[in-house]
């Protein structure tokens, strides 16, 4: 199913939504052309919460479970997340650098947007720290649990801060339809990365190297495959 | 319930003895705090008079970076002469495990905190008169939320060979609603003279729920020798 002919339509859709947003879509009127961002801003940030949420059922599975492929799942909707929630916040800062003047304002959804990049990246971190692939599967999970369940407190928490920029712009029907239109290559190309990921990790797994049974620092004997 | 309790107890006991008797920990961690708040004191140069809301600000820096050091330390203490393993094979629901190590864990911190708190207070000229016990109350059950956070990722990573600094990025953006939401609290008590808001206590009371049981939950499945 995510084969070529998936991402050459991925593609064409991208190039469709692309010149609809040159040639249809009206410009706002008080921010002018850079608004248009907000087509590619808005999905995105749609995507990044599906990609913390894949992570999220995935970490779960792996905890209940202990399948592997849950734990190539949750790493492949981890990576997607902070790439995508990369995009979420440059295109934001540089919506906001020609709407407000500013590159950065402490207000809740630039610092929400923020603090959830911070902890997937963070997730990322981890799985590059740890050596044994089975620990690294269950830290990694461990983590991910806390931090989706963490991800409704920090948005309640920076509800608290002042809102200096208020960000809700009332949509004409042209620009509604663009932004429907901007969903689909974007659900397309999210669901894709992240699939191409998971297969990619799947088949590292089937060519690592056997594991083999080596004692522990206690003396234990750890369980096979896993080495320290 | 009662036998949980005594079991919680006994071995929270067992962990406040080896402390009392080693003296590791809390020296270890006072000193590091006071540094902590010694180079923001520094770092801020002679204007170092910081009104009283700037204070979770340096506090904050100063609990989380000693905080971790503690967390890490008390469960570095299980790892000689094989005592978790002992543990674990012990007729105990791990969640006890869980509940003593958090019990000493924030023990430990509030210690800490007596001791960090006072020192802030006197190299920043903090005028916390206005609401101390609202000040208290919040760092408390900021402290709580944190301890709960930090006990579950200490015990989940100390079986790995610990790559420095691992823990802390583990548990410093999970930690931060805990900060934002004292920190307006102490800026609508300070700055503004109202109270902290129900809404900044409700966010803290939930943080401290919501990982104080996953964790207790979660502790079963994740604490190998």
């Amino acid at each position: 199913m995510f084969n070529a002919g998936y991402w050459i339509l991925t593609l064409l859709l991208t190039a469709a939504a692309v010149a609809m947003l040159a040639i249809y879509t009206p410009e706002e009127a008080t921010m002018g052309p850079i608004q248009k961002i907000f087509y590619l801003h808005l999905p995105a940030a749609i995507c990044t919460f599906l990609a913390c949420l894949v992570c999220f059922v995935a970490s779960i599975g792996y905890l209940t479970q202990r399948r592997n492929w849950w734990d190539d799942l949750a790493a492949a909707s981890g990576r997607v997340a902070v790439q995508l929630c990369s995009i979420v916040l440059i295109t934001g800062m540089i919506w906001g650098r020609s709407a407000w003047g500013q590159w950065w304002t402490w207000s809740p959804r630039l610092t929400f947007s923020l603090i959830l990049w911070l902890l997937y990246v963070v997730y990322l971190m981890i799985r590059t720290s740890i050596e044994s692939p089975q620990r690294r599967a269950v830290i990694s999970a461990v983590y991910a649990t806390i931090a989706f369940l963490d991800v409704p407190l920090v948005y309640l928490s920076t509800r608290l801060m002042v809102d200096i920029h208020p960000t809700s712009i009332t949509l004409a029907m042209p620009m509604k339809l663009t932004l429907a239109v901007w969903f689909v290559p974007i659900v397309l190309l999210s669901a894709g990365l992240i699939m191409a990921r998971f297969r990619l990790y799947q088949r590292q797994r089937a060519l690592a190297p056997p594991a083999r049974i080596e004692p522990g620092h206690n003396g234990f004997q750890w369980a096979a495959g896993e080495v320290a | 319930m009662i036998a949980s309790l005594r079991q919680i107890a006994l071995l929270t006991g067992k962990d406040l003895r080896i402390e009392s008797r080693s003296r590791q920990t809390l020296g270890l961690v006072s000193v590091l705090g006071i540094l902590i708040v010694a180079v923001l004191g520094l770092g801020l140069g002679a204007h170092n008079q910081v009104a009283a809301f700037g204070a979770t600000a340096v506090l904050w820096v100063a609990y989380l970076f000693s905080g971790v050091l503690c967390f890490e330390k008390t469960m570095a203490v299980e790892r000689n002469d094989g005592v978790l393993a002992a543990l674990l094979m012990a007729p105990l629901d791990r969640g006890i495990i869980y509940l003593a190590k958090l019990l000493s864990n924030l023990l430990l911190m509030l210690a800490v905190a007596a001791i960090v708190t006072p020192v802030g207070i006197l190299f920043f000229g903090f005028d916390l008169t206005a609401a101390p016990l609202t000040f208290a109350g919040v760092m408390s059950l900021s402290m709580l939320g944190f301890a709960a956070v930090g006990t579950l990722f200490a015990a989940v990573i100390s079986s790995t060979r610990l790559q420095g600094g691992l823990l802390a990025m583990m548990v410093f953006p999970i930690s931060l609603p805990l900060v934002i939401a004292s920190t307006q609290m102490m800026l609508r008590t300070f700055r503004d003279g109202a109270g902290p808001g129900m809404t900044g206590m409700g966010i803290l009371l939930a943080f401290d729920v919501i990982f104080l049981t996953v964790s207790w939950l979660v502790f079963e499945w994740v604490l190998e020798p």
